[in-house]
């Protein structure tokens, strides 16, 4: 839709061929922009040339000579050395002025749409920093490699397209609609605000109407020579009504708002750049320091009964008491030292393991014997 | 679930220090063996004591390790050496005189006893020929103090025993290393409270209280001499021993005790469950018979007996040293005969370079000093430095073996100060 514009000096003004740089041999060197390399056309005789490019080869040349080589179908690269087949669908025109980043371009978006994974596709960040960088070492190889890297780099691109189509066409189409979302989004935004300022355009034109309306009303009462006071009472009431009528209208239209937000949750968000909110941890109820150790004794009952004479008589001394010393504590204490380990053999435990006792251990073995002579009977 | 005995499988003393009769003494036997390899190694490389210090090529580090290939051929120039039986026998008196050396200091029940399993676990990894147990003795006392939290005054302290802080804090971390850095050790003391407690809680017990008090106090007298003369620590649990004093004292009141704990727990689902038992019922009562199953392995009858059977063992082990043996220990005949012996043995085949407790920890810090900088010349120093030891070593040690020789008991001296006042405290210093 645009020809490409000369970027430096214009040969617009009429005047001879342009020469905007010489060489050291002296021979003036046409920019590509100033002359077809097929026809040698300059643009001083053709104004609305166009120079189209394929992105087969990225050679360029005018859209005469597009027209005239491949109107009859598939033709070869006029340019010399390059025998690539070109179609004349292929040709379009050039959005870069440099070729070379044209070209690059073209490469990088077709690599992107194979290579479209997002960030929620992976693990942990170092897996899709990873991806990232063998993507953009495969795009490097297309772009800058020599010939056999950039063919090694081709086939492994159609590998994996070919490998994961499935996957591909899913986050098209999620990038697709993610993209459709957030169009719609701006667009809603784009509407509302535009439908608050016709409100609010709205209203103040209605307040002018009104205001217009109690002064007249206010001139006619003069002009009957009614009471003041009672119209302005009146004016109040009013304005109180609509305070109210506001206030109102703000209440319905939140609970609209609300409605609508909880009926359609997705794409209808007024907030940008929100990620989306987690869903509120469970209530952990209060902390174990003991990590839900139960320890509450099993072989004994702490119960008030259990009192020790020589416990007694510092229950009854100052100096105890005060320091806020709990004889519960030592009972308890006193208690566990009493009970613990009470079925704890060590003898056993050390020589075979918790659990079991050496002459139980002596038995299973003489059991396991015992049954593996049989085995040995029965074969 | 954490069951009394789950939490008492926990404690340092079971993981590090509880060991069945076969484990003990096979590790008894051993650290005697690496201890004859060791101190023979040394002897041989330097032959003659009396002469001073030669080429010093024998490793001074890592000899805490036992070492295994250690050869043993013997030359007429080697010393007897004590047999394990021997050292248990001298570990045993030195004991006997920790508890009485806390006696005269009226030290707590708590650390009395903990300086005497001290100096026990501390003399199953090394061995009595290694480290000299007179001066461990004193180290174990006061260390005891202090994890016990019975301060005592380092000077203080000292002159008690006419020994200069050096020499105490020498040995502290020897010591520490040797109990492997577990410092906790439970007592049954407080345990026989709990049992009191329990006992005097029943019903047709209120009325025999007199009993109760007779049997507590003898329990108590046992606790204190019995099982730290004996192995018992080693080889039951605190409530064990405690129900063995117990039953020492009293056999009523300990079997009272048991059948009152582990008695027949009851499957009630079986019964429960036959009439129109729906689905939820049924596992509501399997829910009940899981906690019945649990509770029964916990206060089980089948228990009881084991732990009657244990309760048994430990008392005739502690019946072995009941405390009317604590003049046994004393009584000048026995030492004349038994341990006098026994201890001119040991100052033959004793550790050249581990005997002096003061003269070690110099070396071991000059040995780190040296091999922070590495250069040649602290090499040097550190050999001469080494042969120095042995010199002076020697030196301090013939005129200590005269003066061992001498004096027949290490506590004869007249003991002026009480440190730690401690008659009836119930808390045991836990206040």
């Amino acid at each position: 839709m645009t020809s490409r514009k000369p970027p430096t000096t214009s040969s617009r003004g009429g005047g001879v061929t342009p020469a905007p740089t010489t060489t050291s041999s002296g021979l003036p060197t046409l920019s590509s922009d100033d002359m077809c390399p097929v026809c040698k056309t300059i643009r001083y005789l053709n104004r609305d040339m166009e120079f189209l490019i394929n992105p087969e080869c990225y050679h360029s040349m005018c859209s005469a000579c597009v027209n005239r080589l491949f109107n009859e179908g598939p033709n070869q690269c006029p340019y010399a050395g390059c025998h690539r087949t070109l179609r004349r669908k292929g040709f379009r025109s050039a959005f870069f002025g440099d070729l070379s980043v044209e070209r690059e371009v073209d490469i990088r978006r077709r690599v992107s749409q194979v290579f479209n994974q997002a960030e929620d596709d992976f693990q942990t960040l170092r897996d899709y920093n990873n991806y990232l960088q063998m993507v953009e070492d495969l795009t490097f190889d297309l772009v800058n490699g020599d010939e056999a890297t950039k063919r090694k780099a081709e086939g492994e691109l159609q590998q994996w397209e070919a490998e994961h189509k499935a996957d591909i066409e899913r986050n098209k189409r999620v990038g697709r609609e993610q993209d459709e979302q957030s169009r719609r989004r701006l667009a809603a935004e784009r509407e509302a605000a535009r439908q608050r300022r016709l409100d609010a355009i709205k209203e103040a034109e209605e307040e002018k109407l009104e205001k217009i309306k109690i002064r007249e009303a206010e001139i006619d009462n003069l002009e009957r020579g009614g009471a003041l006071p009672d119209q302005q009472r009146v004016q109040l009431k009013r304005r109180g009504k609509q305070a109210v009528d506001a206030a109102a209208n703000l209440a319905t239209s939140a609970s609209i708002t609300t409605t609508t937000a909880a009926t359609d949750s997705v794409g209808k968000l007024s907030i940008r750049g929100l990620k989306e909110k987690k869903k509120e941890p469970k209530p952990e109820g209060p902390y174990d320091p003991f990590g839900g150790l139960d320890l509450q004794p099993s072989r004994y009952k702490i119960h008030p009964g259990l009192k020790h004479p020589s416990v007694e008589k510092y229950r009854l001394d100052q100096g105890h008491v005060t320091g806020g010393y709990s004889f519960e504590e030592y009972t308890s204490r006193a208690m566990f030292e009493a009970f613990a380990g009470l079925g704890v053999f060590i003898e056993d435990e050390k020589e075979v393991g918790v659990g079991l006792s050496a002459s139980e251990v002596v038995g299973m073995g003489a059991a396991m014997a015992a049954v593996g002579g049989d085995g040995m009977d029965l074969d | 679930m954490a069951t009394e005995d789950a939490r008492y499988r926990e404690s340092s003393q079971y993981r590090l220090w509880s060991f069945s009769p076969t484990q003990l003494s096979a590790l008894r036997e051993k650290t005697n063996a690496a201890a004859r390899a060791r101190i023979s190694d040394r002897l041989l490389s330097h032959p003659l004591p009396a002469t001073s210090s030669r080429d010093l090529s024998a490793p001074t580090s890592n000899a805490n390790t036992p070492d295994p290939d250690g050869n043993g051929n013997s030359t007429p120039a080697l010393p007897e050496f004590l047999t394990p039986a021997e050292e248990l026998t001298l570990v045993g008196f030195y004991i006997s005189e920790t508890l009485r050396a806390s006696e005269m200091l009226h030290y707590a029940d708590e650390i009395k006893a903990t300086a005497a399993m001290f100096l026990k676990r501390f003399y199953i990894t090394n061995s009595i020929m290694t480290y000299p147990p007179q001066e461990m003795l004193i180290v174990a006392l006061f260390f005891a103090c202090k994890v016990e939290s019975g301060h005592v005054n380092l000077s203080e302290y000292t002159k008690t025993f006419n020994k200069s802080p050096e020499e105490v804090l020498a040995g502290e971390f020897l010591l520490c290393q040797g109990l492997r850095f577990a410092f906790d050790v439970k007592h049954p003391f407080r345990a026989l409270r709990g049992a009191m407690m329990e006992l005097a809680s029943l019903k047709d017990m209120q009325a025999d209280l007199k009993r109760l008090d007779a049997a507590e106090a003898r329990a108590r007298k046992i606790l204190q001499f019995s099982p730290l003369m004996t192995d018992a620590y080693f080889h039951y649990t605190p409530s064990q021993i405690m129900l063995a004093a117990l039953s020492l004292a009293d056999r009523g009141l300990a079997e009272r005790l048991i059948q009152e704990t582990f008695h027949f727990v009851a499957m009630e689902g079986n019964s429960a469950d036959t009439p129109g038992a729906n689905g939820g019922a049924g596992e509501g009562n399997n829910n009940k018979n899981r906690a019945n199953e649990e509770k029964a392995a916990i206060i089980g009858s089948h228990l009881r007996d084991k732990v009657l059977g244990a309760v048994e063992a430990c008392r005739d082990m502690l019946s072995r040293e009941l405390p009317e043996r604590k003049e046994h220990w004393t009584n000048k005949p026995f030492i004349k005969t038994q341990i006098t012996p026994l201890r001119k043995k040991l100052l033959k085949c004793k550790d050249p370079e581990r005997w002096n407790l003061v003269e070690l920890q110099r070396v071991r810090r000059q040995q780190k000093l040296d091999s922070d900088d590495e250069d040649d010349g602290g090499r040097k120093v550190k050999k001469e430095e080494d042969g120095d030891v042995f010199g002076g070593e020697l030196g301090h040690s013939a005129k200590k073996r005269k003066v061992t020789v001498k004096e027949e008991d290490p506590f004869g001296e007249p003991l002026r100060k009480v440190t730690v006042k401690k008659e009836e405290d119930p808390f045991g210093g836990m206040l």
